[in-house]
């Protein structure tokens, strides 16, 4: 009933602004809808931001193909253009970029790039200029606010809450199967560092485990094996890293050249990025690895656009190998806001930009794409899926699949503790 | 136990950053010319050694063979394009600065277009499998490997500077440019051979980059260079064994650090160069690098 | 004296107004403002190279120093955002008062020695463990002051001023002694200038300078990162922007951000990945046959330019 009226609340102050917002002609159909967006193409942020910007563009030309994008308010098919610049990921260069499409270029719809870094320029820009940002993946919890209405998370689950199976997992099974120590070691950077700020005070507050060591390390780390042997000394059943996809492939090449095995291991992109992984690391240093379960890997039951492996299918056909297209999760990411976009489309009263936020927020708690379902809290964080937990195991054909092991209604499989 | 293995392995990587370091101490002991593209031709050795492989499956013990000819002989012509129009200029320390500074951002941007942004690695197993002991402590054989490579080269190096006639002459510039101009030498031509091998130990170096340091990216370079000066500058110019001394305090300062104060780690080598700078710059360095 | 009057009729006035105007005109503000923040940013190295030739290499360190001060000021404080950015000021200053000592070092050293200060500033500010006091790497949020307007205005008043400092520098007693320092510094201190006491001067204003706009920057962004503002690219633009235009001078700076960022915006939209690729051959190129920059090549060709 609160909830309830909160959500009245917010909509009467919303009309408000809306009506408050000049009114545009929106009554004639335009003749293409602008999608504006930023995708690094190097530096430190094209690893995630290629893919993302890759999938997204399969989705726009999926929908071009089929005669352009469906616009409930004009009741018609309308082509999609894409405005699309490389910032190199300079923050620097994405602000005046940002600046650009909305001033110069107005889009209609503000992608943001991948990341909170490259994020985080958009965010006021697109505030002062009451242009709803449509947020990929930037997660950092400054981004949302009570006094900005014109931002939304649509990827992945805010760090502070992302965390918390995992930890839910150790807390009330960790003893069952021995774990009573535990090191966490991440990289320090705005998002794995949230992450496991965020995990760390699940642990404490449920005081179950004893947190044995503790410490972030330079996300440009890429030489671990010092800092394995004194974890190894700190005797621990359970060890988290929290780091990007370059850091958990040292990680764990580290780990398996000098011979060191933990009871139980979790990183966070074994099971994300397991093509990647397994390529720079091999099967065998990946075995019984705990990892996150995400789109990629588990199958949620959809009501809107395709299952994972018909995506799939479509991905591998726009990219065929040697394209330079990776797949992995930051494709279904971009494919994903496509699927996201497409709803609000169909569903806005106008392109006006505070009835497209009515739209995106509508949507809260009824899609459910293969990125799980799609909820956003009263500050356009994204609150919906939280990743399972996997373990890795042979596929008996060399390769590597992920069990479910976490919670019990999606497990799968019973996990697999090691010898100390 | 932690004290042992930080020490070990601060040694292997000291020898690895001495390796890292020496091309850069003879470029500029040499020329006195500071060359800022060095850890981009560490980075360029990085990438050979992971094509190479890649492509026709090449050990990279050979891809260091094959690097060591192909830098050296890049060297050359690549002196006397962009050096001896610095030398001739007014202060071609500080121009040299810049010039290889715009050399190491075009390196970058070409690697970036050509290999694409994302990070490579060869897989470990290429230099023997499974830990090796040392000391009771487990080590990857890869380091191990690195390691006495890195030695084995740093030894060649001496063996050329003292024990051969151009080595001798190479000495002899490094002392003082001008008398060995008067003496006869010929200056260009020595400096020339000092350049090539100077980057010839950077693509050495960036051989075993993938198995020290984890893995290469096109935008390596300007960290590494950065980090091969803190090396030099802890050790003495012109002398092989004070690079092997400075690499070796700073491979066991580093793994001290990220031992005890691991996110402190990163922070090591500016500040260690900031004070050596500032404390003993002449005495480390054996020439002056002060003015009024 | 007067040519004092005739450079910022020529230069500062135009310019400061063109700056002041322009966004009525076109409405990428923030493009207008990165070129303020080059601006300033190029005449500060300006200061210390030009007139010094000490190589300020890690010049960032000022500029993110000073972002962060205003920030922390803003958040610990609660102060008014213009008492902010004198905080945010002095902390730069301070910074480059605790340098001082590197400047024992010559060229290459100093160049050198104050890029591995500026990352270490950087490793400190985003270090995990000062959360509580900097938020570490997890980045700053400004929104309760954000002014777009306002803070666009001050970073104009900041060029204003930035370029009058230049002027008085290149037409006054003390830039000249700053030049003689520059050439020969042992003839200098025997015609009796103070040499350490010049140069120290010059080092502290060009570092006020960057901490100056560092603050503006981080109030107009308002959200952003540690690596948004200790980005060596604001260190290496700078220089790149002032040696093109030729240093020393009130118009090559100028000359070199409004040519080269001007060309970085065009090409960075259409062709980015070429972009640092041309950057290096340019500076290779502007090292090789054109040392001291374009304004010598032009008084050479006899056009008089400030």
């Amino acid at each position: 009933m609160k909830h309830s009226m909160q959500v009245l609340g917010g909509i009467a102050v919303l009309s408000l602004l809306a009506a408050a917002a000049p009114a545009r002609a929106a009554t004639k159909a335009p003749a293409e809808i602008k999608i504006g967006t930023l995708y690094a193409s190097s530096g430190p942020f094209a690893g995630i931001s290629m893919p993302v910007y890759d999938g997204l563009k399969l989705w726009i030309n999926q929908q071009n193909a089929a005669g352009g994008v469906y616009v409930g308010a004009f009741h018609k098919k309308i082509p999609i253009k894409l405005i699309s610049y490389d910032d190199l990921s300079s923050t620097a260069t994405a602000a005046t970029l940002y600046n650009q499409l909305i001033t110069r270029d107005k889009v209609n719809l503000l992608l943001s790039d991948s990341g909170s870094v490259l994020t985080s320029p958009a965010v006021p820009i697109a505030k002062e200029h009451k242009q709803f940002l449509f947020d990929v993946s930037g997660s950092g919890a400054a981004f949302f606010t009570k006094d900005n209405p014109y931002i939304a998370l649509i990827c992945l689950a805010e760090t502070a809450i992302a965390p918390k199976y995992l930890a839910d997992f150790l807390n009330s099974d960790g003893a069952k199967y021995g774990l009573k120590r535990i090191a966490i070691l991440y990289s320090t950077n705005d998002f794995t560092g949230a992450l496991a700020k965020a995990f760390t005070g699940f642990i404490k507050s449920a005081g179950k485990l004893k947190i044995v060591y503790d410490h972030g390390v330079p996300t440009s780390t890429s030489s671990y094996t010092v800092l394995i042997n004194t974890i190894a000394a700190t005797h621990p059943d359970a060890v988290v890293e929290m780091g990007y996809p370059g850091n958990d492939i040292a990680f764990l090449r580290n780990l398996r050249d000098v011979g060191v095995k933990f009871p139980f291991l979790f990183t966070i992109y074994s099971g994300t990025e397991i093509a990647e992984l397994e390529h720079a690391v091999g099967a065998a240093a990946m075995t019984n690895v705990f990892s996150y379960v995400a789109g990629v890997t588990y199958q949620y039951k959809v009501n809107f656009g395709p299952t994972t492996p018909g995506f799939r299918a479509a991905w591998d056909k726009a990219y065929p190998p040697g394209s330079g297209a990776e797949w992995g999760m930051n494709a279904l990411y971009g494919y994903h806001t496509g699927l996201v976009l497409q709803r609000v489309l169909a569903t806005t009263k106008s392109l006006r930009q505070l009835d497209l936020r009515k739209a995106i927020f509508a949507l809260s708690g009824k899609l459910t794409t293969l990125n799980g379902t799609f909820v956003l809290n009263s500050e356009g964080a994204q609150v919906g899926e939280i990743d399972p937990v996997g373990q890795l195991r042979p596929n008996g054909k060399g390769g590597l699949r992920l069990d479910v092991v976490y919670p019990p209604r999606y497990a799968n499989a019973k996990p697999i503790i090691g010898k100390k | 136990m932690m004290l042992e293995y930080a020490l070990l392995a601060g040694a292997i990587f000291g020898l690895y950053f001495a390796l890292a370091g020496l091309g850069l101490n003879l470029v500029f002991g040499v020329m006195r010319i500071v060359n800022l593209a060095h850890g981009d031709f560490m980075m360029l050795g990085a990438f050979s050694a992971f094509w190479l492989f890649r492509l026709i499956h090449l050990n990279p013990l050979f891809s260091a063979l094959f690097v060591l000819a192909l830098f050296a002989l890049l060297g050359l012509p690549l002196y006397y394009l962009l050096v001896p129009p610095l030398l001739r200029a007014k202060d071609p320390e500080m121009l040299s600065f810049i010039l290889f500074f715009g050399f190491s951002q075009a390196i970058e941007a070409l690697a970036a277009i050509a290999f694409g942004p994302s990070e490579r690695s060869l897989p470990g197993r290429l230099l023997g499998r499974g830990p090796i002991r040392i000391l009771g402590q487990a080590f990857p054989a890869a380091w191990t490997w690195s390691g006495i490579a890195s030695a084995a080269a740093v030894l060649a190096v001496y063996l050329y500077l003292y024990h051969s006639r151009l080595g001798y002459l190479t000495r002899a510039v490094m002392e003082d440019r001008e008398e060995a101009l008067a003496t006869g030498i010929d200056v260009h031509f020595v400096s020339a051979i000092a350049f090539g091998l100077g980057l010839a130990l950077a693509g050495i170096a960036g051989v075993f980059a993938p198995f020290m340091l984890g893995s290469a990216t096109p935008s390596m370079g300007l960290g590494l260079t950065l980090q091969s000066f803190v090396v030099i500058v802890i050790g003495s110019l012109g002398n092989p064994l004070g690079t092997v001394l400075g690499g070796i305090i700073y491979g066991v300062s580093l793994m001290f650090m990220q031992t005890y104060f691991s996110s402190w780690a990163s922070l090591l080598p500016y500040v260690l160069l900031i004070l050596i700078l500032l404390v003993r710059p002449s005495g480390l360095l054996g020439r002056q690098v002060r003015r009024a | 004296m007067l040519r004092g009057v005739r450079d910022s009729l020529v230069v500062v006035v135009p310019l400061t107004a063109a700056a002041a105007l322009l966004p009525f005109a076109y409405s990428n503000e923030l493009l207008l403002f990165n070129f303020i923040v080059f601006l300033v940013l190029a005449q500060g190295v300006n200061v210390i190279y030009g007139f010094t030739g000490y190589l300020p290499f890690g010049y960032v360190g000022f500029f993110g120093t000073g972002a962060y001060g205003f920030s922390l000021a803003v958040i610990h404080l609660h102060l008014f955002p213009l008492v902010a950015l004198g905080l945010g000021a002095a902390a730069a200053v301070l910074l480059a008062l605790l340098l001082t000592p590197l400047f024992r070092l010559s060229g290459a050293y100093f160049a050198i020695a104050s890029f591995a200060a500026a990352f270490a500033v950087y490793e400190v500010v985003s270090n995990p463990h000062l959360d509580a006091i900097t938020k570490g790497p997890y980045g700053i949020s400004l929104s309760q002051i954000y002014n777009p307007q306002l803070s666009y205005g001050v970073a104009v008043v900041i060029l204003a001023v930035t370029l009058g400092v230049t002027v008085y520098l290149k037409n006054s007693r003390f830039g000249l002694s700053l030049r003689s320092i520059r050439d020969d510094s042992l003839s200098a201190a025997m015609a009796g200038v103070n040499v350490v006491r010049a140069r120290t001067l010059a080092w502290l204003i060009s570092a006020l300078i960057a901490g100056l706009i560092g603050g503006v920057f981080a109030w107009y962004v308002s959200v952003f990162y540690p690596e948004t503002v200790f980005g060596a690219e604001f260190s290496v633009f700078a220089i790149v922007f002032a040696l093109f235009g030729g240093v020393a001078t009130v118009s090559g700076p100028v000359l070199g951000v409004i040519f080269l960022y001007g060309i970085y915006n065009v090409i960075g939209i259409s062709a980015p990945q070429y972009f640092q690729l041309i950057y290096g051959l340019l500076i290779m190129g502007l090292v090789l046959f054109l040392p001291g920059g374009v304004v010598p090549l032009l008084r050479r060709w006899g056009i008089d330019v400030p």
